[in-house]
């Protein structure tokens, strides 16, 4: 009996410690067949991450995971959103598959680490352009898929209107989050226009709205795209929210953010915006992309662009019909801005991301 | 004499009864100072608690964020066709307890006197509710009546046991009152209409004034008739059983079920089976034949000082596998590598059961069953998932916590004893390594160990070798706790008395058997209130895991719930919730610490 028990601790013990090893081991060549999924994987040396990613499978892309409208889960656990839905077109594009997509949801101080580091594929994390980040850090840029702007949230009845402008501002209470550039902005812009502001900062901007909405901040600031959801959200029945001024205080285009150096797969996430671009301007959506080739409604462009004679993916490394599974299975830049957008109060029309004929700034070059 | 004092430990003295009105009298206004004081603090924690109550039932809550977001909160992104192996796996556990109900605690009774002082609580918890509460008259009433009643019950109870004058029933088994009491709660689930929320096609449907949906209630049922079940069955032939050997395999079964469950019935590997038969299987059974071989050898009584030198030459050799891992000098399947070291360390305690012929192959058989348990084990872990879900881990919310918790307990509570023995051992090469190890991890905070094993371990880590996210993190958690629970542990080892070792020693006993026997059973009894405080505070960090991304259940209440589209800035509610949960878990760990101590006479001898 004493023997016994002996030997079940000892077992115990050591099987607690064969779980441990096991744990930290997956088979280096026991089963190379069989790594899966929840693994991370380093970037090949030298070649192309293009390559890389086909050989793997799925695409791990890098999304905030908490921004409203742009990436956040849904109550069934599938991450959705504005940059989450073009982290599916891409995965379409290079992989034939919009749902091969790995999302990584990642803060902003470890966002472009996770890029170098080779964690993640490509970053769509409403991350703006910047000089500093596409020389010092070591980012490249792709297409601006959304044109923001930090602007000024307030209150109809304290007198503000759409027409407002920071010289309004003398003596307002501004609330924003800590340690962003919207308090240097504000700052700057405050100053420029001779005014003098409180300016009081919060941990997160959910305490910020609803100080806004208890009367402790009299304008809460940051950017548009944020201020408008909020709007739609939370605004009060029998009160005005109005957001001013109309050109913002500040330019932050949103877009991709990939590793410098690759032309390969830049292009690749570049064209893959620009054909859900070209398919808006062209009438192409998910219900009709599937039937462009050989119908003799649509141009060559359109042609081409969906697989048809003269196509330009293959020379990418891509599938000849890569743009036009983007479409079917995800949707023109249209479907994709409506659905995600829209219900929060976001509209394209007569914003910089209307299409260029119609005003706005989306722009594709030709595909030829 | 000295017998009956034996026989009356363990039963505490009883306290002579009084009414509410006399105990009330006693207790609460007893003289001027203690009736302001009663007063006061009453007077405030009526207001705490109307404040409360007014914050959940404001119309401003959208209970209906916690509600909708229940899956994600609980599980992340589980698939829902998916969800019958979270209740397999959660099947297997039910009757697990109902087994180890059966064999282990089937006496214990509950005086109907603690039923009835319940009850009566219930009642006064909702008339409170009903005066303090800002609801409408009619559902005021209402609660009124509830609670009316539960009064009334109770009161009955305590009047029966009371006028009982053979007191043939002043209790009832603990177990069949516990059933009861789920029971009822389950079917609560198909009378009160809590209101249905259900997906379908991807969308979510919400009727109130309806019971929860079918895949909520069904499981639930089935749960508690599994519980029953394996409760019932159990105790009809539990005379019958050899009690010993079941207890044992029922604590194998405990520790194994974590691993079990979590990457078989969860993940339910792809094995590709030509490889295992072709590979798998083959390399397990040499382990098992030529691996025994050497152990019977090696437990040979007459065998010396050549065992311990074989031993050790194992575990050079064993280790040298992983430099040379590190290295890449030469291939070699990872389970052939940890079955090495396995066997050293075999070898290590095998002089232990140098004894009669049974006991040799006993060990030997032990061996057999190790090797053929974590070889299962590490091909599955190593075999791709069947289960499909997007993101760097397959579980989140509240499921992530207890694994990584359960996980992280379990794996740490060895190492943890081992690095204390370690410490306090005589050999200076051990105590100097285990100093060095318990000292460094406690100088460093968890976070930045989290982060170490998630981002900077990958690149340490031999050519091609991967080590997935949540492994990563139960790794490096356990390393952490482990440092933590030793200083716990050597607290205790520091209480046993210096004569014990001597007797230990006067009587022959080994060193092993020494520590086994007589030094750890008394050391870690000592230390079951910072050990249970230490479990407590492992379970309540995990949440920290949300720094290296994982989608704990408190990032998910704090960050992604209030970022949804439809309950933007809804960020209360999900927190209340979640301070619930952890307060349920982590009060019930710390009542059953209680009932521990209670049990081994903690604090009496």
């Amino acid at each position: 009996m004493t023997q016994k028990s002996k030997l079940i601790k000892l077992l115990a013990v050591l099987f607690a410690f064969t779980l441990v090893t096991a744990a930290c081991g997956g088979d280096d060549s026991d089963d190379s067949s069989a790594s899966s999924s929840d693994e991370v994987t380093l970037t090949a040396e030298g070649g192309s991450l293009l390559e890389t990613v086909q050989e793997r499978g799925t695409l791990n892309c890098g999304v905030s995971g908490a921004a409203v409208a742009f990436s956040t889960l849904d109550p069934e656990g599938r991450m959705v959103g504005f940059d989450a839905d073009f982290c599916r077109a891409v995965a379409a594009a290079v992989l034939g598959d919009a749902d091969a997509v790995n999302f990584v949801s990642l803060t902003a101080a470890e966002r472009f680490t996770a890029v170098q580091s080779g964690d993640v594929d490509v970053l769509m994390r409403n991350t703006t352009w910047t000089q500093s980040r596409d020389t010092d850090v070591g980012m490249d840029f792709g297409p601006t898929t959304y044109y923001d702007g930090q602007q000024l949230m307030g209150k109809a009845a304290d007198g503000f209107s759409g027409s407002s402008t920071v010289g309004d501002l003398d003596g307002a209470t501004i609330c924003t989050n800590a340690g962003t550039t919207t308090e240097k902005n504000i700052g700057d812009a405050a100053e420029a226009a001779g005014v003098t502001i409180n300016l009081q900062t919060y941990e997160d901007f959910d305490i910020v709205t609803d100080n806004f909405i208890a009367g402790a901040c009299d304008i809460i600031t940051t950017d548009g795209s944020g201020l408008v959801g909020r709007k739609a959200q939370q605004q009060p029945e029998g009160e005005e929210w109005v957001i001013f001024p109309g050109a913002p205080i500040s330019k932050e285009p949103l877009g991709p953010t990939y590793g410098q150096n690759d032309s390969g797969w830049a292009d690749v996430v570049n064209w893959t915006v620009y054909a859900t671009i070209i398919a808006d301007e062209k009438g192409i959506n998910s219900g009709n992309a599937s039937g462009v080739v050989g119908n003799d409604a649509y141009d060559a462009e359109a042609q081409r662009l969906m697989g048809g004679e003269g196509e330009l993916q293959t020379l990418m490394g891509l599938s000849a019909d890569a743009f036009q599974n983007v479409i079917t299975q995800v949707g023109n830049y249209d479907e994709i801005y409506s659905r995600n957008l829209n219900p929060v109060g976001l509209n394209r029309a007569g914003s910089s991301n209307a299409g260029w004929t119609d005003g706005g700034l989306i722009y594709a070059p030709p595909a030829r | 004499m000295s017998e009956t004092t034996i026989v009356e430990t363990g039963k505490r003295p009883e306290v002579a009864s009084s009414s509410p009105g006399e105990w009330i009298r006693k207790n609460l206004f007893s003289n001027i100072p203690n009736t302001i004081l009663t007063i006061v603090f009453g007077v405030f924690a009526l207001y705490a608690i109307r404040g409360l109550l007014g914050f959940i039932l404001s119309g401003e809550r959208r209970w209906e964020a916690v509600a909708t977001n229940m899956r994600l909160l609980m599980a992340q992104g589980y698939p829902a066709n998916q969800f019958v192996r979270v209740w397999v796996a959660l099947g297997c556990l039910m009757v697990l307890t109902g087994l180890s109900l059966a064999i282990w605690n089937a006496k214990g009774q509950l005086p109907i006197k603690k039923i009835s002082n319940w009850t009566m609580n219930i009642g006064f918890g909702l008339m409170l509710f009903a005066v303090l509460a800002p609801i409408s008259p009619s559902s005021r009433l209402g609660w009124v009546i509830a609670g009316v009643l539960f009064l009334t019950f109770g009161f009955g109870l305590w009047m029966s046991t009371k006028n009982n004058q053979n007191r043939t029933l002043d209790s009832i088994p603990t177990v069949w009152f516990s059933f009861g009491f789920l029971g009822t709660l389950v079917l609560s689930l198909w009378i009160v209409p809590f209101g249905h929320y259900a997906f379908t096609n991807g969308e979510l449907v919400a009727e109130t004034g309806r019971t929860v949906a079918m895949s909520t209630k069904l499981p639930f049922t089935v749960m508690w008739v599994l519980l029953v079940c394996s409760y019932c069955v159990i105790i009809r032939v539990r005379d019958y059983l050899p009690t010993g050997q079941a207890k044992a395999l029922l604590v194998g079964l405990w520790f194994l079920s974590p691993f079990v469950l979590n990457w078989i019935v969860l993940r339910d590997p792809d094995f590709d089976y030509g490889h295992v038969i072709s590979t798998d299987v083959p390399v397990a059974a040499l382990f098992i034949f030529a691996g025994g071989g050497i152990l019977y050898l090696l437990t040979k009584p007459s065998l010396g000082e050549l065992g311990r030198l074989t031993a050790i030459a194992l575990l050079i050799f064993g280790v040298f596998n992983w430099v040379a891992a590190f290295f890449g000098w030469y291939p070699m399947l990872q389970k052939v590598r940890i079955s090495f070291v396995l066997l050293a360390l075999a070898a290590l305690i095998a002089p232990n059961f140098a004894a009669d012929r049974r006991t040799r192959l006993k060990f030997v058989t032990g061996w057999g069953v190790l090797i053929v348990i974590s070889h299962w084990l590490i091909t599955a872990v190593n075999s791709p998932s069947t289960l499909e879900l997007q993101g760097p881990t397959y579980l989140g919310g509240f499921s992530l916590t207890l694994f990584v918790a359960v996980l992280t307990l379990l794996l740490s509570f060895p190492l943890g004893v081992l690095l204390a023995l370690g410490r306090t051992s005589s050999m200076p090469i051990a105590r100097v390594l285990c100093t060095g190890y318990i000292e460094s991890i406690r100088g460093v905070p968890l976070i930045t160990i989290l982060f170490f094993f998630s981002n900077i371990l990958p690149l340490f880590l031999p050519q091609g070798m991967e080590i997935a996210e949540l492994a990563a993190i139960v790794t490096g958690y356990t390393l952490f706790s482990a440092a933590y629970l030793a200083e716990n542990v050597r607290g205790g080892l520091q209480s046993v008395m210096r004569g014990q070792y001597e007797a230990a020693d006067a009587i022959g006993l080994t060193t092993s058997q020494r520590t086994g026997f007589i030094v750890l059973p008394q050391a870690l009894r000592v230390s079951i209130p910072p050990l249970v405080g230490q479990a407590i505070g492992v379970f309540k960090e995990t949440s920290l895991v949300a720094i290296i991304g994982a989608y704990d259940i408190l990032r998910i209440a704090n960050n992604v719930v209030p970022a949804q589209t439809e309950f933007l800035g809804v960020k209360r509610e999900g927190l209340l919730l979640v301070s619930v949960i952890y307060f349920i878990v982590a009060f019930s760990m710390s009542k059953y610490s209680q009932r521990l101590e209670e049990r081994v006479g903690l604090g009496e001898r």
